[in-house]
């Protein structure tokens, strides 16, 4: 029954109180462990389509006369448009339509950032739209940028008001301290670069749209081209079928979904635009740099006393600001705890979340300020966080819905107790070592999330929910919920997804919250359709009989269930936890750094598919060892010019960067969690990395590396550092004595 | 005129020089398995063998191919190295895996049984932002069932 | 995303001539993998293009290696040094040195971004160095003071330090003639004359090589610094990849690094040890 509640939403660490109505999750639990279906590795049901090129991207959409689109980015951080004339590329051959600032909200002539869009052609071929861009007569007034974090911050440059949290008394709490330890760390940009870049296509039907567009939230985008279009929510149509990634940058509509939109209205035709790979790395969004400046104090037993940070989100022209004080705040049980977030607004490109916002940084600064903790008191760290575990929420005073960190730890000892051994394997030049980090997040996922599911004449079934899979394997998720709970083989049951009028609305792939969002109503529905044939069974006086011979009854006539994601639970946090122990290989005289293994535990409840979720970890690793040796994105200090837009500047790792990974799951449902016990697992893995990573740096080395990425000089850099430290303290050692 | 010889098969396309042969096989020709991704012959997304060698079709002229062999995807989808890919999980977004495929095809025709140093040398130019980088490993390892 | 030439809207000839004497009159293609970007980003512009694939010697006889073999075909060939092997090996990626030539990669362009992006540096006719106060760790340590772009070929450097010989359609000399430094009067870093093309290498035998590469990756990245060593008898030759504006002879000089690059001094440094050793 349906019920209407006041409850807390969060996605991707962004709390805010909604009325929703919610269904009662009406099931009970499985049982704990692999079942026949769920728990047991299954490969990607649209593995085939996606691998032998069958499966149709947005990219590779074509529709009968279809245009293609080109936009003009403004090539300046900061400027003004005092005049634009678009006549000229109008009357080029095969161009249909051009349109420019103000025509639409997305296109302006105050340019705050390099790449903000002004104008946008359209033509039938791409290469025509470009060259006509090149004809626009545009007079730039190029004003002087603002680009430095710290001086936006003094000018008081902010996205929005700085945000203050607090617990206990963080001064008292220093002033406690046996031993204080103080950091400023540093994190770079980091560009999404999903391989599908941005892109839509838009056609209109008398006053309704179609949009076939590469994206994680088809709802959203839904409402978004509803609103501003002044459409019916029901007259937009939004398709996405296949994705090619998306790691946070495909949230919402964007302005390429806007310039399609008008563009397609204007000509009556199809329109196409697609973003190129160098437009992608300006304009679509990225992982904000931040400053943060750490300050621990500790009992001498290691007990925490205080936590305090100052951190500077360095936000861009717009976007929000990420929770980098979220792990400060929820990972140790200290009681004492105060940070400053100041979203700093600069003219660089506007910030989008990136798998695990915020959290990611935040626990850099954080996990490695911790390890130098350890070192000057002189505990080892694994040994420091099970001391400073918190076992409820402190910042809250709630219980965790469910919480297996420590279990995260034990399992973590034998990948930890090999220190010992790495460590011995260094040679004069190659020094090794081990770090861990812990990691925590959401991915509790939340209500709405609605599915239905039909059951044939033929026993199959078909769950269509208007989620989107963006590569994370959700839909062989749902098929093996669906199947799990009617009790039917995984390839009875086939999946229709990606389309916001084929089915009901999902949550979108953002969070870690697609599997703990959708999979419970999947459930929910696949159960309700299992009553009604249980109930025909009960009818015909055979009970028992298996479903495939109830259902052959129906010929034409189908079961259908519908099935709605229930609430969270009342009063408590929910939270996904874990470890992971990196082991290091540092050249010190070149600088250079060897990944060579990551051992991975983390505590996401009920694990859908053991083989998908170690995908995900791997993937989250491997992301995150981008994140922390090879990508940065960089701009000309003087113009705010970026200078990283192409995949030879800008380095994502390769086949030849990955270590040995070896990954596990405690895989204990979350009782309290919906009728599955599962949370999300796309954003977990990347969380620790690379504090992992810097902590085993320092065990090799000696260096403290706090500045992302630890390229070859930054590594150098803390080396000699590390170097100029000790002989200091060789010198001043016997004054001391 | 341009005359391709694509898995087997002889087209024969009007277009300009400086048509690239990503976009004679993707728009041209319909062939879409083939995906550009950076266009710049950064990411190996776009990857196709010519004459059994792994090319980037997204900074090849269509009009230098003639007389040469192309083979895509398409021409591709019933080797055992797809079979292989999706038992591993090999693939996520699925975006770059076709370019993948491609590459690890040409690879294992070369060097049946190849191990991990030579899979890692071999397969550089082809990047996963997802990072399924592990199970392609495994699934070039495993290929032949 | 649709891919066209830099000069879409003028019609491209492409000429496939089959012998050299009528290869002259346009831009020349090999492998295509620099030129075709650059031209799309108008960087290059050319109203014909003349592929010289087909009239470009590619293979090897004795010491002497055609211009047009690929660094594929070389990166596994047995027969030339260690040196030469190594460079294209660690070169690139698999599928561009299965695209480009030798003779491709000893004239392939600088990795600046100032460069690439068509900021009107000094190397594009300018008059100012925008690496030299903007973003520059990747840039050069030696001859940087007119222009800080670095030469990426690792190819080059292991040549250089072999003291191999150019062989051209016009003449024949040491591969540190191809080089030059660009000045305020001429901003090329080749000698190359007009219509001028690299026909072969000869690499003449020495008695041990290395080629030692910092990189940002395992592979798949141009050098930060490259240290290419040779040894005959008791002499070594050095050369470097990476460190200025074109393939640079190690013979002792001291670098000039820029306040974000002097890191690489101390990766040159340890690498040259390293590979004098080796030796």
């Amino acid at each position: 029954m349906a019920r209407l509640i006041r409850t807390e939403k969060e996605i991707e660490g962004r709390y805010e109180e909604v009325w929703i109505v919610v269904e009662e999750d009406a099931l009970d639990q499985w049982p704990a462990g692999p079942l026949e279906i769920v728990g047991k590795p299954a490969p990607r049901m649209d593995g085939y389509e996606r691998a032998r090129g069958e499966a149709v991207y947005t990219a590779d959409l074509e529709l009968p006369g279809m245009l293609h689109t080109a936009v003009l980015r403004s090539p300046h951080p900061h400027a003004r448009v005092r005049s634009i004339d678009l006549s000229k590329a109008l009357a080029a051959p095969g161009v249909h339509a051009a349109i420019g600032p103000n025509d639409i909200p997305q296109l302006v002539d105050e340019c705050c950032y390099q790449g903000h869009a002004v104008a946008a052609v359209c033509a039938d071929t791409y290469a025509t739209a470009r060259a006509a861009l090149s004809l626009i007569e545009i007079d730039w007034d190029v004003r002087e940028p603002l680009l430095d974090p710290n001086e936006a911050v003094a000018r008081r440059s902010f996205l929005s008001d700085p945000r203050v949290r607090e617990r206990g008394d963080a001064d008292k709490g220093l002033a406690a301290a046996d031993v204080i330890v103080e950091g400023e760390f540093r994190t770079q940009v980091v560009l999404h670069n999903s391989m599908e870049t941005h892109q839509a296509v838009v056609q209109w039907f008398g006053d309704g749209i179609d949009v076939y567009i590469s994206t994680q939230a088809i709802w959203a985008v839904r409402d978004r081209v509803a609103e501003q279009l002044g459409v019916a929510a029901d007259k937009v149509r939004v398709v996405c079928n296949y994705m090619g990634g998306g790691f946070g940058s495909k949230n919402g509509p964007d302005d390429y979904t806007f310039i399609a939109a008008e563009l397609a209205k204007r000509t009556g035709r199809p329109v196409k635009c697609a973003l190129t790979r160098r437009e992608e790395n300006l304009a679509v969004g990225n992982r904000n740099a931040t400053i943060q400046r750490l300050t621990v104090g500790a009992k001498s037993d290691g007990t925490l006393t205080a936590l305090l940070g100052e951190y500077v989100n360095a936000v861009g022209w717009g976007g929000w600001m990420a929770p980098t004080d979220g792990p400060m705040h929820s990972l140790y049980a200290c009681a004492n705890v105060r940070s400053t977030l100041y979203g700093a607004k600069l003219n660089l490109p506007p910030m989008k979340a990136f798998r695990a916002p915020g959290f990611v940084e935040g626990t850099f600064g954080l996990e490695s300020l911790l390890d130098e903790l350890a070192a000057k008191l002189g505990i080892d760290p694994l040994e420091l966080r099970r001391i400073n575990h918190a076992d409820h929420d402190a910042e809250d005073d709630r219980p965790f819905s469910s919480k297996n960190l420590l279990e995260c730890y034990r399992r973590a000892e034998p990948h930890w107790e090999r220190r010992h051994e790495v460590r011995a394997r260094s040679t004069e030049t190659v020094k090794r070592g081990v770090g861990m980090a812990s990691q925590v997040w959401y991915g509790g996922g939340g209500p709405p999330s609605y599915a239905w599911v039909r059951v044939g004449s033929d026993g199959r079934a078909n769950v269509v929910t208007a989620m989107q899979d963006i590569g994370t394997g959700t839909r062989t998720a749902m098929a093996m919920i669906a199947a799990e709970e009617l009790g039917i083989p995984l390839d009875h049951v086939t999946v229709s997804l990606g389309d916001s009028s084929r089915g009901p609305h999902a949550t979108m792939s953002a969070g870690s919250s697609t599997t703990p969002s959708v999979g419970p109503a999947v459930r929910a529905a696949a159960a309700d359709a299992r009553r009604q044939i249980e109930e025909i069974a009960e009818q015909r006086g055979t009970p028992d009989a298996p479903l495939a011979e109830v259902v052959a009854l129906l010929e034409d006539a189908q079961i259908l269930g519908t099935g709605a994601r229930g609430p969270n639970p009342t009063g408590m946090q929910v939270l996904t936890f874990g470890v992971q122990v990196a082991e290091v290989a540092v050249d010190i005289e070149t600088g250079e750094i060897w990944v060579e293994r990551v051992a991975a535990i983390h505590d996401v409840g009920r694990v859908i598919n053991p083989l998908g979720a170690r995908s995900q970890i791997e993937g989250g690793i491997i992301q995150g060892i981008g994140h922390t040796l090879s990508e940065e994105r960089l701009h000309d200090p003087k113009t705010g010019t970026i200078l990283t837009t192409t995949l030879d500047a800008y380095r994502l790792p390769t086949i030849a960067d990955v270590p040995e990974i070896v990954s596990e799951l405690v895989d204990e449902p979350d009782t309290h969690l919906t009728n599955l016990g599962s949370k999300g697992l796309g954003e977990p893995p990347i969380v620790p990395t690379a504090a992992a990573i810097a902590n085993a740096i320092r065990d090799a080395t000696g260096a403290d590396v706090r500045s992302l990425p630890i390229s070859r000089e930054e590594m150098l850099r803390a080396l000699r550092e590390a170097e100029s430290r000790k002989s200091g303290e060789q010198r001043g050692a016997p004054a001391a004595v | 005129m341009v005359e391709l010889v694509v898995n087997g098969g002889r087209y024969e396309l009007d277009a300009p020089v400086g048509t690239s042969l990503a976009e004679a096989l993707r728009e041209r020709i319909g062939l879409t398995g083939t995906k550009l991704a950076c266009g710049e012959g950064h990411c190996g997304a776009c990857t196709v063998l010519v004459d059994g060698k792994p090319a980037l079709s997204c900074i090849t002229l269509a009009h230098r191919l003639d007389g040469r062999e192309v083979t895509t995807i398409e021409g591709l989808r019933d080797h055992p190295m797809v079979a292989a890919f999706v038992r591993a999980d090999a693939l996520q977004c699925g975006f770059c895996t076709p370019g993948q495929i491609v590459s690890a095809v040409a690879l294992v025709e070369a060097s049946p049984e190849p191990g991990a140093d030579e899979i890692r040398h071999r397969m550089a130019g082809n990047i996963c932002r997802c990072g399924t980088y592990p199970k392609i490993e495994e699934a070039i390892r495993t290929w032949q069932g | 995303m649709k891919l066209n030439l830099g000069n879409q809207g003028n019609s491209v000839e492409l000429r496939r001539p089959s012998s050299l004497a009528d290869a002259d009159g346009g831009l020349a293609l090999a492998g295509g993998t620099e030129v075709i970007p650059l031209l799309r980003s108008g960087i290059l512009r050319a109203d014909t293009l003349v592929d010289v694939r087909g009239v470009i010697p590619r293979g090897i006889s004795g010491t002497e290696i055609g211009g047009g073999a690929t660094l594929a075909e070389l990166e596994v060939d047995p027969q030339i040094p260690d040196v030469l092997r190594e460079a294209c090996r660690l070169a690139a990626s698999p599928q561009l040195r299965n695209m480009g030539t030798l003779a491709g990669n000893l004239l392939q362009s600088t990795r600046c971004w100032y460069w690439r992006l068509k900021w009107p540096c000094r190397l594009h006719g300018g008059d100012e160095c925008f690496a030299h106060d903007g973003e520059h760790r990747e840039h050069a340590i030696f001859a940087n003071d007119f222009c800080a772009s670095a030469h990426p070929s690792d190819v080059a450097a292991a040549l250089l330090a072999l003291d191999a010989t150019v062989k051209t359609t016009s003449r024949t000399f040491p591969i540190g003639e191809l080089y030059r430094v660009p000045t305020e009067d001429d901003r090329n870093i080749t000698t190359l004359g007009e219509g001028e093309l690299i026909l072969s290498v000869e690499v003449p035998e020495c008695d041990a090589s290395i080629y030692l590469k910092a990189m940002d990756r395992k592979r798949w990245s141009f050098p930060i610094v490259g240290v290419a060593a040779v040894r005959r008898g008791s002499d070594t030759r050095v050369a470097l990849a990476g460190v200025a504006p074109v393939p640079w002879l190690h013979d002792g000089g001291d670098p000039t690094p820029l306040p974000r690059n002097a890191y690489k001094v101390e990766i040159l440094d340890a690498l040259v040890r390293r590979a004098t050793a080796a030796l």
